[in-house]
């Protein structure tokens, strides 16, 4: 099994990983994604007939590179290349769903989907960095704020005595297919986005529950705040070849999201989105989390978006919702035997 | 003719009733055009833009009259509005074991429809549900952006792609035929509608899209339907679709799926939970 990873790990293109790397610096500050990047000297940015740089087409932001540095990898912000790939065959065969060295139900259950339905991608981001966080220099989400920490406890408080199922409410949006967020972080598979510009505007269509961003380029003021969207409001312009996002009057309940790009930030978030093609496979990509009512400071990610064939499929996420109606006749089948066992009585 | 339509908008709403005449009297689709719509950069007519139809198709897309709507408390407000069909010819060709089949979709239409539990409402019955749409067009891809359920396609333009599963939304394939975008949607589940009528097919439909610009604001949307299963020979839908003209128009998210939730699970809520 791990010969055929191996074997395309062997296919990194290695000369420009190498050449991604090389600029970046290990300081806490982060660079703009133009500053970060080489200029490759046969390659000029392609651009769309009214002049934009061209970021259109159909990309995959798979990774193993984690969200935040693991603990036992503090301190370490890059990877050499010999740890890259041990790194990799590790993960990869971690996420191995078809393993079955468990024989136990349980370990059966939580491989229910093999490894046919991954799409994770089979390698690390380009620069080696241990965490897909940038900014703070430890690649961890920062501490929240005391006014966080006291929202939380309250939102814990009025958990208290709820079971994991008693409504679909007690679910995560994710499993209600409500949304999964904007920006969509990588996951265990649909990384896929379809990229078009036209006048005036840019669509960004996420494969994760056929999701569409639609960024106005025009200027126009945000909409009101009494307008709030789970996707939020996306207003977007150019700085050079930079196309920056700036997206407010997101839905305070994307903080319950759990494949939320911004860990727990909600109705105050102000997200900061900067894509910047850095040559005809790849998008520098990178996003700052400012919620000064969640965290004590503000956070950058940076994931690129790789070229992909596609095509881009239908996820219909909602329709197929099977799981949550098995979720909550299993939770009340549950109780239902548990009070036919209390009338029954201890034997 | 364009130095008129420059003009108010007086003059373009006669413009739009004249084109409405002509397509009246025209005794074919995709002839030669009277209105020359913008280009894109690659010489296509530029079909970009907010769009939505004016009609209650969605109710019935036969013709029909107003009638009481479904809860008593609603009253006037949420009660069913007539409307001119939108079936060429008014008469819709189910096979004989159809038509029962689509009265008792008609009978049952608040558990059976779709849309009422936020399903992606398929093709063409996006088009014209009473919420926007915005089609963003490029040479490669086309996409459609549903305002209803946060709907979206892709429509992959001179493709011999096909689709791999049967979807909600089907496997769009485009071209140009002159200035009429060509959409050919097949790999259809039969889980979609065409209305709140419960007028229906199944996953043997075969659905071909006709976009025509017939002024700055306006298309011609012609829908020819297909299906073995159902109908014994192919019938077509047609209607303006408008520009939202609104200087702020921008699709907002109807992402209707909590607003079903408790419709399609409430019955498996913890009984003393709220």
């Amino acid at each position: 099994m791990s010969h055929r990873f191996l074997a395309s790990m062997s296919a990194l293109p290695v000369v420009i990983a190498i050449a991604l790397l090389a600029p970046v610096r290990a300081a806490g500050q982060v660079q703009s994604a133009a500053e970060a990047t080489p200029t490759v000297k046969t390659w000029t940015v392609p651009r769309t007939p009214d002049g934009q740089p061209d970021l259109q087409g159909i990309w995959s932001n798979g990774t193993l590179t984690p969200l935040e540095r693991p603990r036992e990898l503090a301190g370490k912000q890059f990877f050499t290349e010999q740890e890259a790939a041990e790194y990799e065959k590790r993960v990869l065969e971690h996420n191995n769903a078809d393993r079955r060295d468990n024989q136990d139900a349980e370990a059966d259950v939580a491989l229910a989907y093999n490894n046919f339905w991954y799409d994770r991608g089979t390698k690390i981001v380009p620069t080696r960095r241990t965490s897909l966080i940038v900014d703070p220099p430890d690649g961890r989400i920062p501490p929240l704020t005391p006014e966080a920490h006291k929202r939380e406890a309250a939102r814990a408080e009025a958990r208290h005595g709820r079971g994991a199922a008693d409504s679909w409410e007690d679910r995560n949006l994710g499993e209600r297919c409500l949304t999964r967020g904007a920006p969509k972080l990588p996951g265990g598979y649909n990384n896929n986005f379809l990229i078009l510009q036209g006048p005036g505007y840019v669509a960004i269509l996420q494969e994760m529950i056929h999701e569409v961003r639609v960024i106005p380029l025009d200027g126009r003021p945000h909409v009101p705040q009494n307008i709030r969207q789970w996707l939020g409001d996306s207003r977007g312009h150019w700085e050079g070849n930079t196309l920056v996002v700036d997206t407010t009057d997101f839905r305070d309940e994307i903080r319950s999201n759990a494949f939320n790009c911004c860990g727990g930030a909600g109705a105050n978030l102000h997200l900061v989105e900067r894509f910047t093609r850095v040559d005809n496979d790849t998008i520098n990509y990178q996003y700052t989390v400012d919620d000064p009512t969640t965290f004590t400071r503000p956070w950058t990610v940076a994931v690129p978006l790789t070229k992909t064939p596609g095509p881009i499929y239908e996820y219909a996420c909602h329709e197929g919702n099977y799981g949550m109606v098995g979720i909550l006749s299993g939770a009340r089948a549950e109780e239902k035997a548990a009070e036919e066992a209390a009338k029954t009585g201890p034997r | 003719m364009q130095n008129c339509l420059r003009g108010t908008t007086f003059v373009v709403a006669k413009a739009a009733l004249v084109a409405a005449l002509w397509l009246g009297v025209m005794p074919t689709v995709g002839q030669a055009q009277a209105y020359k719509a913008p280009r894109t950069a690659d010489g296509k007519p530029d079909l970009n833009g907010i769009w939505e139809a004016l009609n209650t198709a969605n109710w019935d897309i036969q013709d029909h009259a107003a009638r009481m709507g479904p809860m008593v408390a609603l009253g006037a407000a949420f009660s069913v509005p007539a409307g001119l069909g939108v079936v060429e010819g008014n008469e819709i060709p189910y096979l004989p074991a159809a038509v029962a089949k689509k009265k008792e979709n008609s009978e049952h239409w608040l558990t059976a429809d779709p849309e009422i539990k936020c399903y992606l409402p398929g093709v063409p019955r996006a088009t014209y549900m009473p919420y926007p749409f915005q089609i963003f067009q490029t040479p490669q891809y086309i996409l459609m952006a549903y305002e209803f359920a946060g709907a979206s396609r892709t429509i992959y333009m001179n493709s011999n792609q096909k689709s791999p599963n049967d979807t909600w939304m089907g496997w769009s394939v485009g071209h140009w035929d002159g200035d009429t975008l060509v959409v050919d949607v097949t790999s259809f589940n039969d889980q979609t509608w065409f209305d709140r009528a419960g007028n229906f097919h199944s996953d043997a439909l075969h659905v071909v899209e006709r976009y025509t610009p017939i002024s700055p604001d306006a298309l011609d949307y012609e829908v020819t339907i297909e299906d073995q299963k159902v109908f014994s020979r192919p019938w077509k839908m047609r209607m303006p679709l408008y520009r939202r003209l609104e200087k702020n128009a921008q699709l907002l998210e109807y992402k209707c799926v909590e607003f079903a939730e408790e419709l399609m699970y409430g019955p498996l809520r913890k009984q003393s939970s709220k």
